[in-house]
């Protein structure tokens, strides 16, 4: 797959490239969820007719994805913290989280959200999109966190003791010098989980969420015509994926500082 | 005795005080009740075989390394774990490493100028002003905008040099800052080195440039099996006279 990053004049430099190729990327992505009815509906039966539901299913897909996925980022940064911390209890409800999350299906975990927590307590019963979001965000941010860990960890001792001998406090060695270095480290796996993320989505449509799957499924129940309703499917999937793929790309390019990547 | 250290300084209290300071990694006794003490204005040369602890006093000044026993006062404070007396005391006492550590994801003006913004509370603009003028100072003006792995070694050195000096320390601290360098790159280290010794600064410097310590430092302290040998000014230290047999048989290895 040709990189978008490739496109732009070689005279532009690392940043400016990155920052054409994100804004790009992003404005594709509104665009593709803004007129995809346009290119569905010219498409034949049984999509043509059903561009609106599949348009719908498209947005909610996206949606679940944006918001799990920046939710589960922040539980990610927050339970490597936690993972890593001077303080017992921390590192062990960190510990505790990041085992059932990872150790149990996320289908598990999607049907206990939205059943199971109302029964617990009522103030916990959540609409089918906010339970698909909690669920999902849980479940990616356990992920990230290991991912982000990774990163915290590799960041070399020397850096630390160099911020110590100038007079940083931990506050400023963390967001200054180890994150930075952290993030960069961690930013291809963490991009392995939002792509996963995105098609973990579809997982939504056990509790009723009319994401992209369900839109599909729903069409082909009622035009009875499987074959050109879930290559539709797979092919909107796919161009998402790519789209985020590239945004991603830009992503790690921007962090690319010893231009390690050419 | 050399022109930058006057008597009148060194009679006066000392910078820094080393008192029955004891250090162990396990069982390995590195440090055995050091006592010393360094003064404003002199440049010391630690030397050592490696293993002999130099790098390990070294580095409990600032307390990157702990001491299990004895005491250590920078400037009159304690050197204590207590946080906040712990970043005010390495703000006063700049380091420069072997291995540079300078930050990779920060352009060379970056790196120079960020703890005086975070540390001293200067605005962006005079930070970056103050890092302008040291990164002249050690030559490499025309670089302020590179990242430090498009820099040589002895160029990453020099911007770790004046990473240290934007905080206006009053000591320095030097581990072993030309061993990590290829031999055509030491000298310009050293020479940056030599004028900031010529400028009066404090300088404590772990190295195994014999050169260096033969022009430069006022003192020269030899560390072996964890404890203070000799301390003496250059001159007699690596004098025809020297007739301890560890020394002559350390400086036989070095210079060979």
């Amino acid at each position: 797959m040709n990189r978008l990053l490739s496109i732009w004049p070689a005279r532009w430099t690392r940043q400016q490239r990155s920052s054409a190729t994100m804004l790009t990327a992003s404005l594709g992505l509104v665009l593709i969820l803004w007129l995809i009815t346009v290119p569905l509906a010219m498409a034949p039966e049984p999509i043509g007719n059903n561009a609106q539901l599949f348009a719908e299913g498209t947005r909610v897909t996206v949606q679940l994805t944006l918001v799990a996925g920046l939710i589960g980022v922040a539980l990610g940064v927050l339970a490597a913290l936690g993972k890593v911390s001077r303080i017992a209890p921390l590192r062990w409800l960190a510990a505790f989280y990041i085992w059932v999350m990872r150790g149990t299906p996320l289908l598990v975990q999607v049907l206990f959200v939205y059943f199971a927590l109302p029964e617990v307590h009522p103030l916990l019963r959540m609409s089918e999109f906010t339970a698909a979001c909690v669920a999902l965000a849980l479940n990616v941010g356990a992920y990230n966190a290991e991912a982000i860990r990774a990163g915290l960890l590799a960041v070399p001792k020397g850096q630390l003791e160099a911020a110590k001998a100038l007079g940083l406090s931990r506050w400023h060695t963390f967001v200054d010098i180890t994150f930075p270095q952290a993030f960069k480290i961690a930013l291809p796996p963490l991009v392995n989980n939002i792509v996963a993320l995105l098609k973990d989505s579809s997982l939504a449509f056990t509790i009723g969420v009319v994401e992209l799957t369900n839109a599909g499924s729903q069409v082909k129940s009622t035009s009875f015509q499987a074959v050109p309703v879930f290559i539709a499917t797979a092919l909107i999937y796919l161009l998402l994926t790519t789209v985020m793929t590239q945004i991603s790309d830009a992503v790690e390019r921007r962090f690319d500082f010893e231009g390690k990547l050419g | 005795m050399s022109a930058h250290a006057p008597a009148a300084v060194l009679s006066g209290p000392p910078l820094i005080a080393v008192d029955g300071v004891n250090k162990r990694f396990g069982p390995h006794h590195v440090l055995k009740d050091v006592s010393t003490q360094f003064h404003a204005g002199q440049v010391t040369v630690i030397l050592g075989a490696s293993g002999s602890g130099k790098s390990t006093l070294l580095r409990m000044l600032n307390r990157l390394e702990t001491h299990d026993s004895g005491r250590i006062v920078v400037d009159g404070t304690e050197v204590s774990d207590d946080a906040r007396q712990l970043e005010r005391l390495r703000a006063d006492v700049g380091m420069v490493f072997q291995q540079f550590n300078l930050f990779p994801h920060l352009t060379v003006l970056d790196n120079v100028a960020l703890a005086p913004r975070r540390v001293r509370g200067l605005s962006r603009a005079d930070a970056e002003a103050r890092a302008r003028e040291l990164l002249e100072r050690v030559g490499l003006s025309a670089h302020a905008h590179k990242h430090p792995f498009q820099l040589s070694g002895g160029q990453q050195q020099r911007v770790a040099i004046a990473r240290a000096l934007a905080m206006k320390p009053k000591v320095l601290l030097f581990d072993e800052p030309t061993s990590a360098l290829d031999p055509e790159m030491v000298k310009e280290v050293l020479d940056v080195m030599k004028g900031l010794a010529a400028s009066g600064m404090t300088m404590l410097v772990v190295t195994h440039e014999m050169g260096f310590a033969r022009e430069v430092a006022d003192r020269v302290l030899f560390i072996d099996q964890g404890r203070i040998a000799a301390d003496a000014p250059p001159a007699q230290f690596f004098g025809a006279q020297q007739d301890n047999e560890r020394i002559r048989a350390f400086l036989g290895q070095i210079l060979h």
